[in-house]
This record gives C-alpha cells, sequence and structure tokens, in this order.
C-alpha cells in the first residue's frame, strides 16, 4: 500500500462535497431544475393568491417555504441519482472513508444548492408579492436552518433510492411527512416577523427548527452506515 | 493504521435477504494467486463478492482477514481491497483523470501514483474526457486503475471480462498476472471459461449458496 492516510470524516466529507459541486458547476442540472421549480411556484402563487399587500405578507411565508421544501426534495433526489450512474456509490461504499463522511458530503453540497436557489426565490417572492424584508436577517437564518433540516431528512433518506431499491415516490412519503414541523415552524415564525413581530417572538420557533437540524444531523450521521450496508 | 494479513478466511458465511438465502454456509480460504469462483447464475458468487468486498454483511458466519476479524477492522480493511465490478464505479460527468484523483484522494493515495496507473494502462489524452464518452474498453481501463490505487492486497474482480474487446482482455489478463506476482490475493468471477482457464488459477464453485 502507497502513501498518506486514508482522510479522516471531515477531509472525506469535504472532498465528497467538492466532487459533487465540481459535477454541478459542470452540468447545473440540479440547480437548475430545483431553482426553476421555485421559481416556478412563486410566480403561479402570486397570480393566485395576491390581493393585497397585508395579505401577501400572510401568504407569502407559505408559499417561499413550500417552494424550497420541494426544491430541496428535488436537489436531493437528483443528487443520489448520480450516485445511481455506473454504481458510482459502490465506488464511494468500497472506500476506506467513514460512511457517515458520504452523508455529511451529499448534505453539504445539496444544502449548498439550495442556499443558491433561496437567493433567487427570497427577492422573487419580494418582487411577487410587493414586499419588504425588513427583519431579513432573522428570515435568512430561519431559512437557512430549515433548509439544513430538509436537505438533512432528505440525504438519510435519499440514500435509500439507490442502495435500497426504495422507489423515489417512497422517499416522498417518509420524507414530507418528517419535515413537516421545520416547515411549520418556518412558515409561522416567517409569518410573524413579516407582519411586524418583534424577533423575540419567534425565538421557540427557531429553536424547533434547531432541535430539528440537530436531531437529523446526528441521526444522518450514525444511521447512514447501517441504511447503506446490505 | 495498516493491517496486513497474507490470507483472507471466511467461515459458515450466511447471507439472507429477507427469505431468499443467498449463501448458504460458505467455507473459504483465499492466499496470494488467483482463485476463480464459478457457478450459476444465482449461485451466491456476486453476494460472497460483496461480503468480502466488505460492502455487504453476512447474516451469519465469520470472515477474518489474517489475524483481523472483518466486523472490527472493517474500516481500516478497505483500504486494501480493490474491487471492480462490470459497472465502473465511476462518475461519467468526471474525467476519468479526475474519477481516479478522486477515489485515490479517499484511499490516501498521492497524484503521483495516479500519474503511475494512467501511464501503466495506456490512460492517455482520452483520461481528460468525461467518462461518459468512453468507450466499453476505456472505462474498464480506468476502472481497473481506480480498484488499483492503494495497491490493494485483496483483488476482487466480478466479471472483469465483459464486453471487453480482444485487446482488453489481453491488458486485463496482464494486469491480473501482475498483481498475482506482486503477492496480493486475486478473487475473480467470471462465467467467461476461455478467461478463466488462461489465468492459472485456483477454483472454487459455488451452487446454490454452498460449495459445490
Amino acid at each position: 500500500m502507497s502513501g498518506r492516510r486514508p482522510p479522516g470524516l471531515v477531509r472525506a466529507t469535504l472532498a465528497i462535497a467538492r466532487k459533487d459541486l465540481r459535477i454541478e458547476l459542470r452540468t447545473k442540472e440540479v440547480t437548475l431544475t430545483t431553482a426553476f421549480f421555485a421559481v416556478l411556484v412563486v410566480i403561479l402563487s402570486s397570480l393566485s393568491f395576491y390581493l393585497n399587500k397585508a395579505m401577501a405578507a400572510r401568504i407569502a411565508p407559505g408559499v417561499l417555504w413550500v417552494s424550497l421544501a420541494f426544491a430541496g426534495q428535488v436537489a436531493v433526489l437528483r443528487s443520489w441519482s448520480r450516485e445511481r450512474d455506473n454504481d458510482a456509490l459502490r465506488g464511494l461504499l468500497a472506500s476506506p472513508i467513514p460512511r457517515a463522511a458520504i452523508y455529511f458530503g451529499k448534505l453539504l453540497s445539496g444544502l449548498a444548492v439550495l442556499v443558491l436557489v433561496t437567493l433567487v426565490v427570497v427577492p422573487l417572492v419580494g418582487l411577487f408579492f410587493h414586499l419588504e424584508f425588513e427583519q431579513l436577517g432573522w428570515i435568512s437564518l430561519l431559512l437557512l436552518m430549515g433548509a439544513t433540516g430538509f436537505v438533512a431528512a432528505g440525504t438519510l433518506f435519499g440514500a435509500l433510492t439507490v442502495s435500497g431499491g426504495a422507489r423515489e415516490v417512497v422517499l416522498s412519503l417518509v420524507v414530507f411527512p418528517l419535515v413537516t414541523p421545520a416547515l411549520l415552524a418556518g412558515v409561522v415564525a416567517t409569518r410573524a416577523l413579516m407582519t411586524g413581530a418583534p424577533a423575540s417572538e419567534v425565538l421557540d420557533w427557531i429553536g424547533v427548527l434547531g432541535a430539528f437540524d440537530v436531531i437529523f444531523l446526528v441521526a444522518g450521521g450514525l444511521l447512514f452506515d447501517v441504511l447503506l450496508t446490505d | 493504521m495498516r493491517l496486513t494479513y497474507d490470507h483472507v478466511r471466511a467461515e459458515g458465511l450466511v447471507k439472507l435477504y429477507g427469505r431468499t438465502r443467498a449463501l448458504a454456509g460458505v467455507d473459504l480460504e483465499l492466499h496470494p494467486g488467483v482463485t476463480v469462483i464459478e457457478g450459476p447464475n444465482g449461485s451466491g458468487k456476486s453476494t460472497l463478492l460483496q461480503i468480502l468486498a466488505l460492502m455487504a454483511r453476512p447474516t451469519d458466519g465469520a470472515l477474518r482477514f489474517g489475524p483481523h476479524d472483518a466486523r472490527r477492522h472493517r474500516h481500516v480493511l478497505r483500504r486494501s481491497i480493490g474491487v471492480l465490478a462490470h459497472a465502473s464505479f465511476l462518475y461519467p460527468d468526471l474525467s476519468g483523470a479526475e474519477n481516479l484523483r478522486f477515489f485515490g484522494g479517499l484511499a490516501g493515495v498521492e497524484d503521483a501514483r495516479v500519474d503511475t496507473l494512467r501511464e501503466r494502462f495506456g490512460i492517455g489524452r482520452f483520461g481528460e474526457r468525461p467518462v461518459r464518452t468512453y468507450s466499453r474498453g476505456q472505462a474498464q481501463r480506468v476502472a481497473l486503475a481506480r480498484a488499483l490505487l492503494a495497491q490493494p492486497r485483496t483483488l476482487l474482480l466480478d466479471e472483469p471480462s465483459t464486453g471487453l474487446d480482444v485487446a482488453g482482455v489481453r491488458r486485463l489478463r496482464e494486469a491480473i498476472a501482475h498483481e498475482r506476482d506482486r503477492g496480493a490475493i486475486v478473487v475473480v468471477i467470471t462465467h467467461d471459461r476461455a478467461f478463466a482457464k488462461a489465468l492459472d488459477a485456483t477454483r472454487v464453485k459455488l451452487a446454490r449458496g454452498r460449495r459445490a
């Protein structure tokens, strides 16, 4: 055997995320698919639901979070489908790296794509619903925490669509009920902020999102090996 | 940490997929040299290879790499195992060279090793193109280089000659001979009798999940 030691958890995670992002930069497949989908949801919703500015502040959070939840799901599924081509996932599984690194690497690249999509969707929601995001910092925090939760849950169960033979529809049936608490917390907290509530009123919801993220990050790190080994 | 060993021993390997018994108690000892595993479809060959590659866990039985229990040292032992299957395990949107550097990085090998293997397997200019543009023979060359990145003690090959032309088969035979001469434990699963015959190998037959 030759060379240096195989990478540990952090280096292997970063290598896998870099690999995914390099492929994404080349193909732009996941970013374009998810961004197009999310933008379409925002535009159609604004055409259907916009009545006046007061109502818009109550409707827009739902539109924003639903578009991101679906975009996150699409991003995760597309990312995993790449591992199916040429059985590439088995190449990762045969590598001497902690299995959790595969989970965290896929999570990191999926999150990067979803953050990019969010950066497109938020200004569009402001534009089409005639809203100004006065508490943009807090809303950004909520969106980042929500995106982390969606991607963490999706990445964990998305692996089954490659290695476990589960159909993608099964993933939707499993993941959407699981992310519902995060979705509810995000929508309610964003709506409160958009209708003028102070940030102190949404701290509990931020706590819910934080707990959701921690649970799925820890579960993903611990369970991924079990899920991926026959 | 590096673990060394000079043989691999499987005892009573059983693998169940639900009610299906893929392996029904396989005993096997592998030593440096080439071992060909033969058997009809469904005899458990690929399942056995998956377990030897530490990609699947046996439902029952023991697997040891020399003195090292596979259950306890799976992670470290993986570095000593190279796997080549019919699928290339390569990312189609990366070039062959990028794939090799990526998997080499995960195996902890230097880029110089990648260059050596590219030269050895003639992965020249085509190695800079995306893998999705490769012929079967070109993909197989890169896949073989990927399997050999960490100079594995154990090399596992599942139907490696499928779809290769005459030159590809010859190159594959030479690579196997090279690994054998290096002292590696080489296991080949193949339906190709002519290919198996040319390997000068120990033969193991499986039928219905058992040694026949």
